[in-house]
């Protein structure tokens, strides 16, 4: 990472901070506030297997920073998944971090 | 080779906050690519029957009572109605298909949207009946228009208020605005003004919006 001149570099979130959980975090941080998205389209958007795609999720899920609700539609079981209100904050305090170590414009 | 490839497991970080950056905002487009519809979706269909229909109405029931080209009044009448079936048909399936996947409150406010839509219809085809044998046909015709084009559009603005879609709300607001003028210009004006300024109104808004590269809303 690029260290600023000024003052120590800002913590990134070490969950956040691995480029599989980032995608993730990311993709849920579109959805509306009370909506939540079906794990296969989740899957489908960030092209991950669903093996790989559960082991990230239950990262961010230990963390607090996802809900993932099991449920049925008629028949069939339904794995739901949205960004928690502690997810939402620290994907938009990683934001800012990130954006704070970018290197200055130069003019 | 970037290091998301060589990364399978995604427990990589990314190599820079530039990187970083990237990943959030390509993951981002493609969630919202994904998850909402094109504005396409309802103007091509829509735009198609209404410059079609109100085009077959305005030849047969024409201003002044004239009949442009003389078709059977059930066969205007027909065209016009299959057209509006088969649009609400092709952009609720292409809607459903987008939209299935996301729960939660979006999922209800989008099918009371849609119920308000069904039943305010509905309501309105049952009782403008009651004026069928009362009125002459040119007038009877601009009724059944003025009507329908007026709770389209209102139903429009009030999607564009519940989902802050402005887009949605400015279409609700021109098909006012075409409605009320077709209306002063009279019975066969409104259906000329309802297929051009409607419905290819509607047609040029999706195609410009194509050929800009619509980005939903945040």
């Amino acid at each position: 990472m690029t260290v600023p001149p000024n003052g120590p570099p800002p913590e990134l979130d070490p969950v956040i901070h691995a480029q599989a959980r980032l995608r993730v975090v990311a993709a849920l941080s579109t959805l509306h506030d009370g909506d939540l998205l079906t794990f296969p389209r989740l899957q489908e958007i960030l092209g991950m297997t669903a093996g790989n795609l559960s082991v990230h999720l239950r990262k961010l899920e230990d963390a607090g920073y996802v809900d993932v609700t099991k449920t049925f539609s008629g028949r069939t079981p339904t794995t739901l998944v949205r960004l928690s209100g502690r997810g939402r904050l620290a994907f938009d305090e990683y934001t800012a971090a990130v954006r704070a170590l970018l290197p200055p414009p130069s003019n | 080779m970037t290091p998301l490839d060589e990364d399978r497991s995604g427990e990589g970080s990314p190599g820079s906050p530039a990187e970083a950056l990237r990943v959030i905002e390509q993951s981002r487009a493609e969630a919202e690519r994904r998850l909402q519809a094109h504005p396409m979706v309802f103007f091509g269909p829509w735009g198609a029957a209404w410059l079609l229909g109100f085009g077959v109405m305005f030849l047969r029931f024409g201003p002044d009572g004239r009949v442009l080209v003389d078709i059977p009044r059930w066969l205007a009448l027909a065209v016009l109605f299959a057209l509006l079936f088969a649009a609400a048909g092709i952009s609720g399936f292409l809607a459903a298909r987008t939209f299935r996947h996301v729960r939660g409150r979006s999922s209800v406010q989008g099918a009371m949207y849609g119920f308000a839509w069904m039943l305010s219809f509905m309501g309105m085809g049952i009782t403008l009946r009651h004026f069928n044998t009362l009125l002459p046909d040119p007038d009877l015709s601009m009724l059944w228009a003025t009507v329908s084009v007026g709770l389209t559009a209102a139903l429009h603005m009030a999607g564009g208020a519940v989902f802050q879609d402005r887009l949605l709300f400015g279409v609700g607001v021109w098909l006012t605005a075409v409605n009320i003028g077709g209306a002063l210009l009279g019975p066969g004006w409104h259906n000329l003004a309802i297929s051009v300024a409607g419905g290819g109104g509607m047609l040029l808004a999706g195609v410009l919006l194509w050929l800009r590269g619509w980005k939903p809303s945040p």
